[in-house]
């Protein structure tokens, strides 16, 4: 055992459809250790949700693990049928959604949908599942929560559901929790709330956490470790700071010029010209070439191999290679990085 | 607290009451007016054949002693003050009162469509949930195609196929009748001779609703309360039975509320069919040959029924799911 909660080894995930086949996850390999969080940031389509989903194996009959392997704690849970994964599920790992106005069910009580959750995995009476229930509803921040254990999820706020859902994910106590664009629902204040309570319940439980979201501003704020994906693979990943301050990947440029704190002067926002690839028959090289000021040729012909930049930090660009050309990255991510220099 | 909830449920009582009895009045004026805008004379069902020789003159008394030739306005009140004692008037066929030639057969058609009716739906919620569960697995597929065919199987040729293989050439069970002469205090024999036309109504009309449950059950499934159920553990049986079933719950009781009318009259064919005595025969006579009396009553009857269940159905729907609830502070 390496330590790490969660590893994932060159695994590559794949949809049969009518139309060929879908590479949703391309050969990704990332580590999870207890007590982190890792961001995954990265815009709608890279696969984000499908890796979260393959560990949890939640995804839809025609996806299929191509490649890679997948070690829950120190298990390769690769080959899991659905009874074992079953055990997992709720058990080790355990998952918050979306959308919380339709991931509670709408006729049962709070309660009982908590409850369900403990009993599944643990042989305890009523009673006692009962009184874990209203202790997790106490730890997510519902205030009342004896008197709410009797109430459908409707008489809850967006945020309260939240709340409920990440209770029902805590039920069982579970080693890893993947929140896949957990407060993307969310208003604001709402959302902030919502990631005070992540970050509370990762240093009360030393959870390891897999934080999914494309709003940079909440990965920052949670984060320990951020992965940067593209076209269904990480093209950088490192610690917070690293990603935010020292960022290398032309993509992850992009990506954070186009925040509205760096918009530019007259106002106009950045962003980063043509779309992702379609994931039928990628393209080959980098994916991000075609998008890409900095692509040179090599982009359009051969993929980059991940390129250690320090010992937590590495991108999947040619810009690293020595023989390429320097190129420093956009000037307003420079005077940011200098700012947060200073301020250190 | 405690008295509070039985006042409501007293208000509500009373409601219903009024609503009941403001929906019967309109449904009774409509049928009434409709009955009679229909071409055609009643007085046909009453003499038949004997009407041809019948003069002018005798014409004109017979209408004035049936009171068919007061205006609508006098007909109607005669026959709403009649009612409302109990007295739902002459049926012109059987020359007998209607609660006279119904009492008899009602209880025959209560039995064989009630049963029918449960019969039909346990089984539509049980093959629909195993359906669901084996979604596009090679059961799903047995049971969808078997329950399409039995389903456009027409029911007057199942019933006389069945008559012919379990009466006629292996002599299982009788081919017509509620019972045998002499034996109508015997629930055995009764029952014996409801079976056949009972297969021919469940046949008829279970997939029907099954299908419907399955469909529904499905679209259940992919909801996204499903994934986090999912995520809890629970295998897809577990869903299905506690989650899913039950926020399917209300659309099944809904449906079984509106199939109530629909199945007591898919008895008419059986009843033709079996020579089943029942008043499935009755209602469509009735219409056919004018019996404006007889056509009301099974009209009303039908009507209650209908109004009754869906009544029985909100009730049960808002226990189920409490957002169903009518409230004062919904407004549209």
């Amino acid at each position: 055992m390496s330590g790490n909660l969660l590893e994932l080894n060159n695994l590559s995930i794949s949809f049969d459809t009518p139309k060929g086949e879908v590479q949703a996850v391309r050969n990704v390999s990332l580590q999870l250790k207890p007590g982190e969080i890792l961001g995954v940031v990265g815009e709608s389509g890279c696969g984000k949700t499908v890796m979260c989903k393959s560990v949890m194996k939640l995804l839809p009959k025609n996806a299929h693990i191509k490649s890679g392997s997948i070690i829950v704690d120190g298990e390769d849970i690769t080959d899991y049928n659905e009874k074992k994964m079953r055990q997992l599920r709720g058990g080790k790992l355990s998952m918050v959604f979306q959308d919380p106005m339709t991931t509670l069910n709408p006729t049962i009580p709070i309660g009982k949908q908590i409850t369900e959750a403990i009993q599944k995995h643990k042989k305890v009476s009523n009673e006692e599942a009962k009184a874990r229930a209203i202790e997790l509803l106490d730890l997510v921040g519902i205030r009342d929560a004896n008197e709410r254990f009797k109430l459908q999820p409707h008489f809850f706020s967006g945020g309260m559901r939240q709340r409920c859902v990440i209770a029902v994910a805590l039920a069982s106590e579970p080693k890893i929790l993947f929140a896949d664009e957990a407060t993307t629902a969310l208003d604001v204040t709402v959302e902030e709330k919502i990631l005070n309570l992540l970050l509370d319940i990762r240093t009360k439980l030393n959870l390891g956490m897999i934080f999914i979201s494309h709003d940079l501003g909440a990965v920052a704020k949670v984060a320990d470790r951020v992965a940067v994906m593209y076209a269904g693979k990480i093209v950088e990943i490192g610690t917070a700071e690293d990603i935010y301050y020292d960022p290398r990947h032309p993509y992850t440029w992009g990506l954070l010029s186009s925040l509205p704190a760096l918009a530019k002067k007259d106002g106009e926002l950045n962003f980063i010209q043509g779309m992702p690839p379609i994931l039928i028959d990628p393209p080959p090289g980098d994916a991000f070439a075609v998008r890409n000021k900095y692509a040179m040729a090599i982009d359009y012909e051969k993929e980059p191999p991940m390129f250690p930049v320090s010992e937590t930090h590495s991108a999947a660009t040619w810009l690293l290679d020595e023989r390429a050309p320097r190129v420093v990255s956009p000037v307003n991510l420079r005077k940011r990085s200098a700012l947060w220099q200073q301020i250190q | 607290m405690k008295s509070k909830k039985r006042n409501k449920i007293i208000k509500k009582t009373i409601k219903y009451v009024i609503l009941f009895v403001i929906a019967m009045f309109i449904l009774s004026v409509v049928v009434f007016i409709l009955a009679r805008l229909a071409p055609g004379d009643p007085l046909q069902a009453f003499y038949g054949e004997a009407l041809d020789s019948m003069n002018d003159e005798q014409i004109a008394a017979a209408r004035a002693r049936l009171g068919l030739d007061d205006n609508l306005f006098v007909q109607y009140f005669k026959w709403l003050g009649g009612a409302l004692h109990g007295d739902f008037g002459l049926s012109l066929k059987y020359k007998m009162k209607v609660q006279d030639v119904m009492g008899p057969l009602i209880g025959n058609t209560l039995a064989l469509g009630i049963t029918a009716y449960i019969v039909v739906f346990v089984l539509a919620i049980v093959l629909a949930t195993v359906a669901a569960l084996h979604e596009d697995d090679l059961l799903d597929k047995i049971i969808c195609k078997v329950g399409t065919a039995t389903y456009y199987i027409p029911p007057f040729w199942l019933g006389v196929v069945l008559v012919l293989i379990f009466s006629v050439n292996l002599g299982w069970f009788p081919s017509s009748g509620a019972y045998d002469v002499g034996k109508q205090n015997d629930l055995g024999n009764r029952i014996w001779h409801m079976i056949l036309p009972l297969i021919v109504m469940i046949a008829s009309h279970f997939w029907y609703y099954a299908y419907m449950i399955r469909n529904k059950l499905l679209d259940e499934f992919r909801k996204d309360y499903v994934l986090l159920a999912k995520s809890k553990g629970l295998t897809r049986r577990q869903i299905v039975w506690k989650h899913c079933l039950r926020n399917v719950g209300p659309t099944i009781v809904s449906i079984m509320a509106i199939a109530i009318p629909h199945v007591i009259s898919g008895t008419v064919v059986v009843e033709a069919v079996f020579g089943y005595p029942g008043i499935g025969n009755l209602a469509v006579e009735s219409a056919k040959l004018h019996d404006y009396n007889m056509l009301m009553t099974t009209v009303l009857l039908t009507g209650a029924f209908v109004f009754f269940a869906s009544f029985v159905a909100q009730a049960i729907n808002e226990q189920i799911d409490p957002r169903m609830k009518v409230t004062k502070e919904i407004r549209w």
